[in-house]
C-alpha cells in the first residue's frame, strides 16, 4: 500500500528503494570469484570492464543520486586518475601499485579545483560548467604532446608481473572495486550521506539546520572525483595505455547512461546498470556497430519512460508484487 | 525585566524601488510569544528572511543574545540558537519522517562531516521522542512527502526543535490548514514553547490565534512598525483598526 501512495503522490517516485543486498552480495561475490575459470579470456575482460564501469558509475551516482547534482563532465576525473597513474609510471618510473594508488588523489585534486567553481552553480549551469572543465582537461591532454603524448596517448602501462594474467588482473580489479563500493556505501549511509540527501531534497531547509551547503557539495564532489579516478587508474593498467578520449564528453555520458539504466535512487542501481550497459555494448556494438547508438538510445528512452527508477526500480517492484 | 534575546536596529531591505523592510526596530525579551501582524506585503516574511540570514539586509543590525548576526549566513545563525519554519512547508520530502529529524539532530551536533559511522542508529531515540512530542511517532517510517499537510507542518516543527533553539520563528504556521488543525498546531506550539522556555516570533493571519497565543504584538505596515503592545493595546489602537483589523470585519 505504502509503495502505491509514494508513486501516486511524489514527483519522483520510489523514495526509499533499496534492494536488499547483504545475502545477494555474498552469493554474487562467490559467483564472481568462481566464474572466470569457466570463461574465455574475452569474457574475463568483459567482467573486468564491468567492474570498472560499475565503480565509475557508483562514484558518479554519489553526486547524481544522493546529491542531486548532475555532472556532464565526469570523464575528467576518470581521465585524471588514468593519466595520473600512467604519467607516474612513464615519467617518474613509479611501480604499478603506488602509481595506481596515486591516481585517485590526482583526480581528487582536480575535483577540488574545478568543483570549487562548479558547486557554486545549480542544475543546468552546474552540468554545463562541469562539461566545460572536462573539455579543458581533454584539450590539455590532447595538445600537450611533450607531456601527455597528445593523441598518441601513453603506451606500455602494464600491471605488475603478478597481475599480468587476465584472471589475476580481474581478481585485482574485483577486490579494489569491492573496496571502493564498500567505501561509497559507507559514505552514503553516514551522517555525511544523510546531510547530502537532505541537500538534494531541500537545500534551503538544509541550510537552516546548520549545513554549509556549498562546502558539503564540494566535499561530495571531491569524493566522487576520487573514486572516479580510482576507476580510471584501474582502467589504465587494464588497457595498457591511455588516450585523450578518456576525457572526451562521450566518456562523461557513460556513467550518466549507466545510472539511468540501473536506477539512481538505489545503491545497487549503478552496478546493475554497468552489467546491462556492458552486455548491450558488447553484443550490440560488435554485431551492428553502426546501429549501436540507435539501439542504446531506444533502450534508454524505453527505460526512462517505462521504468524511471531503472533496473533497480524494476527489481524492487517485482519484490513488492511477490510479497503481496 | 527579563533580558532582550533578539534586537533589530533600523533594519532595512529593499527590492528595487520597493522598501520591503523600512527601518524596523524590534526588541524581543526572552520567553515572550511575539506575533508580527500586518496586511499582505507588509514585509513580515522579508523581515524573517533578513533576521535569519536568508536575505542580506541593506542597512541596520540584528543582535541575538548580544551577538551581531546581521551578516551571517543561515547555517551559522542556526548554530546560535535560532530555528525557523516556513510559510510553505519545508521538509525533506523523500526522506522518511524519522530521517528528517535524525538529519537535523546530526547536523546540530556537528556530525555531518562524519564519513564512517552508520547514521541509521544515531540519535534514533531522541528523534523518536521529538516525533512523539509533535504526535508523529506512528509515522516515523513513512516517507515524509506522503504525510498530510498538517502532519508535514508538525514534522517541520520537530525539525526546527531538533537544534534546541532558544528562539523559534514561525512564518504563518497555520497557513493552508483547516480551522481545527490550526488551533491544534498553535496549542502544540504554545505548549512546547512554555515547557522549553522558548521565545517565539511568529506571523499569522488568523486573528483569533494571534490574540490567544501572543503575549505581545508588533504591527507592520509597508515595512514599518506602526504599533506595538499587548493584545489589548493593539486591539484598541485606532490606526491598527483602520488599516488592518478593519479588513477582517
Amino acid at each position: 500500500m505504502q509503495w502505491r501512495e509514494m508513486v501516486g503522490r511524489l514527483p519522483l517516485p520510489l523514495p526509499l528503494v533499496e534492494v536488499r543486498l547483504q545475502l545477494w552480495a555474498v552469493l554474487l561475490g562467490a559467483f564472481l570469484v568462481v566464474i572466470p575459470h569457466f570463461l574465455s579470456t574475452f569474457y574475463v575482460f568483459l567482467l573486468t570492464e564491468m567492474a570498472i564501469v560499475a565503480l565509475f558509475a557508483a562514484a558518479f551516482n554519489l553526486l547524481m543520486g544522493y546529491g542531486g547534482m548532475v555532472s556532464f563532465g565526469h570523464a575528467a576525473y576518470f581521465a585524471l586518475g588514468a593519466y595520473g597513474a600512467a604519467l607516474l609510471v612513464k615519467k617518474a618510473g613509479f611501480p604499478m601499485l603506488p602509481a595506481l594508488a596515486a591516481g585517485p588523489f590526482v583526480a581528487a585534486a582536480g575535483a577540488l579545483l574545478f568543483g570549487f567553481f562548479i558547486v557554486r552553480l545549480t542544475a543546468v549551469y552546474f552540468a554545463m560548467l562541469s562539461l566545460a572543465f572536462a573539455q579543458i582537461v581533454f584539450t590539455v591532454i590532447f595538445k600537450w604532446y611533450s607531456f601527455t603524448g597528445g593523441d598518441n596517448g601513453l603506451l606500455g602501462i602494464w600491471p605488475a608481473a603478478f597481475l599480468k594474467s587476465p584472471i589475476a588482473y580481474y581478481y585485482f580489479v574485483l577486490a579494489v572495486t569491492a573496496l571502493g563500493l564498500a567505501a561509497l556505501y559507507a559514505i552514503v549511509s553516514s551522517p555525511f550521506g544523510y546531510a547530502l540527501k537532505a541537500i538534494r531534497e531541500n537545500p534551503r531547509r538544509a541550510r537552516y539546520i546548520g549545513v554549509h551547503v556549498k562546502r558539503h557539495q564540494l566535499w561530495a564532489f571531491v569524493l566522487s572525483g576520487f573514486f572516479s579516478g580510482l576507476a580510471g587508474a584501474l582502467f589504465a593498467f587494464f588497457n595498457g595505455s591511455v588516450f585523450p578520449d578518456l576525457a572526451f564528453f562521450n566518456k562523461s555520458f557513460e556513467p550518466l547512461v549507466v545510472v539511468l539504466l540501473g536506477g539512481m535512487h538505489a545503491f545497487s542501481g549503478p552496478l546493475l546498470g554497468a552489467v546491462g550497459f556492458k552486455l548491450l555494448e558488447t553484443f550490440v556494438s560488435s554485431r551492428w556497430p553502426v546501429y549501436w547508438p540507435l539501439v542504446m538510445g531506444a533502450i534508454l528512452v524505453a527505460v526512462i519512460l517505462v521504468a524511471p527508477q531503472g533496473f533497480a526500480g524494476l527489481l524492487a517492484r517485482l519484490a513488492w508484487w511477490r510479497k503481496r | 525585566m527579563s533580558e532582550v534575546i533578539l534586537r533589530t536596529v533600523g533594519l532595512k531591505k529593499h527590492f528595487g524601488g520597493v522598501q520591503a523592510v523600512d527601518g524596523v526596530d524590534l526588541e524581543v525579551p526572552r520567553g515572550e510569544f511575539r506575533a508580527i501582524i500586518g496586511p499582505n506585503g507588509a514585509g513580515k516574511t522579508t523581515l524573517f528572511n533578513v533576521i535569519t540570514g536568508d536575505l542580506r539586509c541593506d542597512g541596520g543590525r540584528v543582535y541575538f543574545n548580544g551577538h551581531d548576526i546581521s551578516r551571517l549566513p543561515p547555517h551559522e545563525i542556526s548554530r546560535y540558537g535560532i530555528s525557523r519554519t516556513f510559510q510553505i512547508t519545508s521538509i525533506f520530502r523523500r526522506l522518511s519522517v524519522l530521517e528528517n529529524v535524525q538529519t537535523a539532530l546530526l547536523t546540530h551536533r556537528r556530525r555531518h562531516y562524519d564519513l564512517l559511522t552508520p547514521a541509521r542508529p544515531l540519535f534514533r531515540e531522541e528523534a523518536l521522542a521529538l516525533l512523539a512530542r509533535v504526535g508523529l511517532e506512528q509515522e516515523a517510517a513513512r516517507p515524509s512527502g506522503v504525510l498530510s499537510h498538517g502532519d508535514q507542518r508538525r514534522l517541520e516543527l520537530a525539525i526546527a526543535l531538533a537544534s534546541r533553539p532558544q528562539l523559534l520563528m514561525l512564518d504563518e504556521p497555520t497557513a493552508g490548514m483547516a480551522p481545527r488543525e490550526r488551533r491544534e498546531i498553535m496549542e502544540l506550539v504554545a505548549r512546547i514553547g512554555e515547557e522549553e522556555g522558548l521565545t517565539l516570533l511568529f506571523t499569522e493571519h488568523d486573528m483569533d490565534i494571534v490574540f490567544r497565543v501572543a503575549t505581545r504584538i508588533t504591527v507592520l505596515h509597508q515595512g514599518q512598525v506602526i504599533a506595538e503592545g499587548t493584545p489589548e493595546e493593539v486591539r484598541a489602537n485606532a490606526e491598527v483598526q483602520r488599516i488592518y483589523l478593519g479588513e477582517h470585519g
